[in-house]
């Protein structure tokens, strides 16, 4: 093969020029002959309510209204937006008690927002007026907003099937006494010379992503189900609706439209099976339905809120002989996450250190909030938030830097991953500690800003983190991948896999690029649901993990293929054959070679010669193909140092400098993982500084809109120092290891410890807000 | 809860003021006035301020002059965007904290649509160039049928959101007073984010003589339903030299004057608390730039 000429090039993003200029088509761009436009109907009004009688006879009249759909004119199955039952063995799903909770339109209203019916009209203007006709009747019913509201043993069940409001605890078949860990804690506990335990709260974020949700869908003359939508899971949600609808899945044509930006909000459906029943409910004509912004935060899921309660032991030098969690995740009004996100929060704080024992309960309980569900990280953000405070709160207390503690405790190659019995594969924790440490500064700093007075106080602080390269062996690991070679040599790369924006197309272009030794504008990529095979999405930071290992067996088979033909035509042996600058040539005589187009072309264009019978090759056009499952997830791990300055007379946080050391392995495109990692960082600080979704006692959301849920905008944002360390993993393809879910983690915990060395007081309340800081300082 | 469609409405489009008058008393409490909009169609979309009419000032010749005066002041006509005042030489030389305020208003998109006049229509208790305006002391011209009357900002807002403005009165110009060599401004605000509605706003006008204060305007926003005056504190500061125990006593005094509520983008405790910090500080930013 040719040197690698992408991989590990900073190689600017395919898409980047054409989002940039505004030309990129997104669903909400689409406009198709004979559109009609669908609104779904919330209720606004209440975050929990019978509904008592439900009137569209003043709006089915309104001039350019189709058609006005009610619970009862709609499919009566029930579904589950999110889609982990497509991702883990029937049997897991059974026991971690996954349900179908969802209808499309509902009479029992759980959240401000439920959708209660659908109005279909010539225009979206009609549809909107005729909404605004739908009487509605309500019946309230208590509001419960917190986890410990609904547990209470008064409290109205949402669901018949999981008593106590409890949507989830760690299943006792697979985890005695409901807890994830090892070792027998109380006991070890018992041996600690000093325990420290607090309880943290951890507010309701919203990814914010920029496309707002919209959608297209028709139910066309030949029977198929056509819908056009930004998923971040294609494969998985072409499936889903299938089902909901009673459909072959090749009668559904899921057809991916640029995503802008997903973050786990658009892992599964969110308003897929609305447009799509109101699509079968007009054949023949395309429906639009498009959200506002304010209707994001009401119907599409956040991350999951709740109460952290932690409990460390320490040795006087510093052993932590026994950790105690528990998780007490608000997963608000349906199921969708309820099982997934508490014990994977579990999995990343059991991932991290070396404790003698631990033991992590996960519970996830209803509420009459908006959904909780998939956002980057996927409660690695939560944990640690908890787990490096209460570290930080230790090495205070016995006079350990923080740095050096977590060298010594953090688990590393060899060790139990976060999924116990899958040991982690490779570990660059600690070049990631030392030259982040030294990039910031640490040493000096740490004793600087030891003993301050004035109004404005610094502080530094440390969080590391582990994460993963997609979630094998939890979830089905499985891409599939095709290599068309066109009769000119140029290729199409046939893959499911969505690029929502961070790049992951681009990559996966790098990669064939490279293991075909061809240009990479010689290769489109093919994003078809029809065309294309297997996937789980772009999640659990795998694309480029799990869907570049496919790409990479796809041009394997390929390379093969042409081998056997070469070595057909040539008359050499295939050992003997190797790839040089697109040409299959013979090591032992240099002159016995064939173009790779030569193959391809004779393989398409085959002629049989009338006077002979001979053909100009070896027939056939070649097709590469992959059904790729890894054998590992090759987790990356990564140390976050923060600079902050704190005004003790505001309460106001400026945080002045990030230093994000990342265990990448191997950086295909490092000018995209220091994307992904500033990226994540803006949305640690906003979690951690300024954002959080807020209701009223009556459920009702009050902040909606960028108007109050506050993003840190350019000028907000501190000087981000990144750092690549590449040590390549020994299993993974190329050495690489994932970045993407593991951006929004560790400048959580970072932030908070570094707040906490100017001014020597922990927050247990996310996110830090010049109140609460004010408050704390005046106690 | 916003939509995606905007609300049903005549929109009218005078070409002179006279005309203006005529329709704004022909619909009488049936017309918004449109300039630029920033506020107006937000509310519009949201529900909360839907019109029959829509009265847009874009085909009026003039109510765009921005000009200073020595001796008069700095007139302000009502079709001015904020952006403007950025422009403007005599704005940042004779009127810092109206330039502060503009430079920290919203965003640069906003600040080139928003007019100065519609901050102050807007009678919010978070507008900053309200803020900075009832600080340098200022008259609302208002033209009716009957001719102009001018209303002293002082006396203009009335309760949140609502002011002297009459429904058949366009408001045309601001006129702020004129200052001297001895007059220094400043302005401040806490906001959540940089782009953000003030939780708290400040601007102060001194007139001092060496170090010691002649007199004081104090203008505070988010503390109360409309842009207040700090009265009380002011006295303080009247005659007096400025001094750390002046400031301290100021800060304090602020923090009684204050009648800050809870909200969404801060809480009242918090407010009375920042509110004499906030003061203090613009009071040094002020002096030291005079």
């Amino acid at each position: 093969m040719n040197a690698k000429t992408y991989v590990g090039q900073s190689v600017p993003k395919l898409d980047a020029r054409e989002k940039a200029t505004g030309q990129a088509i997104y669903a909400a761009d689409l406009n198709l002959p004979g559109m009609l436009y669908g609104k779904i109907v919330r209720c606004r009004d209440f975050a929990h309510a019978k509904v008592l009688k439900l009137d569209l006879s003043e709006a089915a009249q309104v001039p350019g209204v189709v058609k006005v759909l009610g619970p009862k004119d709609v499919t009566q199955k029930r579904y589950n937006s999110g889609v982990l039952d497509l991702m883990v063995s029937e049997g897991l799903g059974e026991v971690l008690g996954d349900i179908e909770d969802q209808h499309i339109f509902t009479d029992y209203v759980r959240h401000q927002g439920d959708a209660i019916c659908g109005i279909i009209a010539e225009s979206e203007e009609i549809a909107e007026i005729a909404a605004q006709k739908v009487k509605v009747f309500y019946e309230a019913l208590p509001v419960y907003l917190t986890a410990e509201d609904s547990s209470r043993p008064d409290a109205i069940q949402f669901d018949e099937r999981k008593p106590g409001n409890r949507a989830f605890q760690l299943p006792e078949q697979m985890f005695p006494g409901n807890a994830y860990g090892w070792g027998d804690v109380d006991a070890e506990m018992a041996k600690a010379d000093m325990v420290f335990e607090e309880t943290f709260t951890l507010p309701k974020v919203k990814q914010c992503q920029m496309e707002t949700h919209s959608y297209v869908a028709m139910y066309d003359q030949t029977g198929r189900l056509n819908c056009w939508t930004s998923t971040q899971m294609p494969k998985c949600v072409q499936p889903k609706l299938a089902r909901l609808f009673d459909l072959p899945i090749s009668r559904v044509n899921l057809v991916s439209t640029t995503i802008g930006g997903g973050f786990g909000v658009r892992l599964g459906m969110i308003c897929e099976p609305e447009t799509c029943a109101m699509a079968m409910a007009v054949p023949g004509r395309p429906v639009k339905v498009q959200l506002t912004r304010e209707e994001d935060w009401l119907a599409s899921e956040s991350r999951h809120p709740g109460k952290y309660w932690i409990k460390l032991g320490v040795k006087m030098d510093g052993t932590p002989v026994a950790l105690d969690a528990r998780f007490m995740a608000s997963t608000g009004a349906y199921f969708t996450h309820a099982s997934g996100v508490p014990f994977t929060t579990g999995s990343w704080l059991t991932g991290m250190y070396k404790y003698g024992a631990v033991r992590y309960k996960g519970e996830a309980y209803f509420t009459n909030q908006a959904p909780s569900g998939a956002f980057r990280g996927y409660g690695n953000p939560q944990t640690n938030f908890a787990l490096e405070q209460i570290v930080d709160r230790a090495c205070n207390a016995l006079n350990i830097d923080p740095v050096e503690w977590r060298k010594k405790w953090h688990k590393g190659t060899g060790d139990d991953g976060w999924c116990i019995g899958v040991p982690f594969s490779s570990c660059a924790l600690d070049e990631c500690l030392d030259r982040g440490a030294k990039a910031i500064g640490w040493n000096e700093k740490r004793a600087k800003y030891a003993n301050q007075t004035g109004v404005k106080r610094r502080g530094v602080g440390v969080s590391v983190m582990n994460h993963t390269s997609g979630a094998m062996p939890m979830l089905l690991e499985h891409t599939t991948c095709t290599v068309k070679m066109n009769e000119d040599g140029s290729v199409v790369l046939m893959i499911s896999c969505s690029d929502m924006g961070q790049g992951s197309h681009t990559v996966l272009k790098q990669i064939a690029a490279d293991a075909l030794g061809m240009p990479m504008d010689e290769i489109h990529i093919l994003n078809n649901m029809d065309a294309s095979g297997f996937d789980i999405g772009s999640h659990a930071s795998r694309t480029t993990y799990v869907g570049g290992g496919a790409v990479i067996k796809a041009c394997e088979d390929v390379k093969r293929q042409l081998i056997e033909r070469a070595s057909i035509r040539l008359g050499v042996d295939k050992e003997d054959l190797e790839f040089k600058e697109r040409q299959v040539v013979a090591r032992s005589d240099a002159s016995k070679k064939l173009s790779v187009k030569e193959i391809c072309h004779s393989g398409v264009y085959n002629f049989t010669n009338p006077a002979n019978g001979e053909t100009n090759g070896v027939p056939g056009q070649i097709q590469g193909y992959a059904s790729h499952f890894p054998s590992h997830n090759s987790p990356p791990f990564g140390a976050c140092f923060a600079e902050v300055e704190v005004d003790t007379e505001t309460g106001e946080v400026k945080v002045l400098e990030l230093v994000i050391a990342h265990d990448i392995g191997r950086a295909i495109n490092p000018m995209a993982v220091e994307g992904q990692l500033e990226g994540g960082a803006h949305q640690a600080l906003g979690m951690i500084l300024t954002e959080e979704t807020c209701y009223n006692d009556a459920g009702l959301c009050r902040n909606n809109s960028f108007t109050d849920y506050k993003m840190l905008g350019p000028v907000d944002m501190p000087r981000i120092t990144t750092i690549l360390v590449e040590q390549p993993d020994p299993i993974a393809p190329m050495g690489i290891k994932s970045v993407g879910e593991a951006g929004p983690v560790n400048p959580v915990g970072a932030t908070a410890n570094a707040i906490s060395h100017a001014l020597g007081i922990m927050f247990t309340e996310a996110p830090i807000t010049p109140e609460r800081v004010l408050k704390a300082l005046n106690q | 809860m916003s939509s995606r469609v905007l609300p049903q409405f005549d929109l009218l489009e005078p070409r002179n003021v006279a005309d203006v008058i005529a329709l704004l008393s022909q619909h009488e409490n049936q017309v918004s006035v449109l300039a630029g909009g920033t506020d107006l169609l937000v509310w519009a979309y949201i529900e909360k301020n839907k019109t029959p009419y829509v009265l847009s000032l874009s085909a009026i010749e003039g109510l765009d002059h921005l000009d200073y005066v020595a001796g008069e002041g700095l007139r302000i006509g009502a079709k001015v965007k904020v952006a403007q005042l950025l422009k403007h030489p005599d704005v940042a030389k004779h009127y810092p904290a109206l330039y502060q305020a503009a430079e920290n208003f919203a965003t640069p998109q906003i600040r080139n649509m928003a007019t100065v006049m519609g901050n102050v229509l807007r009678a919010s208790p978070a507008g900053d160039c309200s803020c900075a305006i009832l600080a340098l002391g200022a008259k609302v011209v208002l033209q009716g049928p009957a001719g102009q009357r001018l209303v002293d900002i002082d006396d203009f807002w009335v309760s949140y959101g609502v002011t002297e403005r009459q429904p058949d009165e366009l408001a045309v110009e601001l006129r702020i007073d004129d200052t001297s060599s001895s007059t220094c401004s400043a302005f401040q605000r806490l906001t959540r984010v940089h782009e953000d509605l003030s939780k708290l706003n400040v601007a102060v006008r001194l007139e001092m003589d060496q170090d010691t204060c002649k007199q004081a305007r104090i203008a505070m926003g988010c503390v109360g339903p409309t842009p207040l005056r700090l009265k009380k504190t002011e006295r303080l500061l009247t005659g007096a030299k400025i001094s750390a125990e002046l400031l301290q006593q100021v800060a304090a005094a602020a923090r009684e004057e204050v009648t800050p509520i809870d909200d969404q983008r801060s809480t009242a405790e918090y407010r009375r608390q920042v509110s004499g910090v906030i003061l203090k500080r613009v009071i040094e930013q002020a002096v030291a730039k005079s």
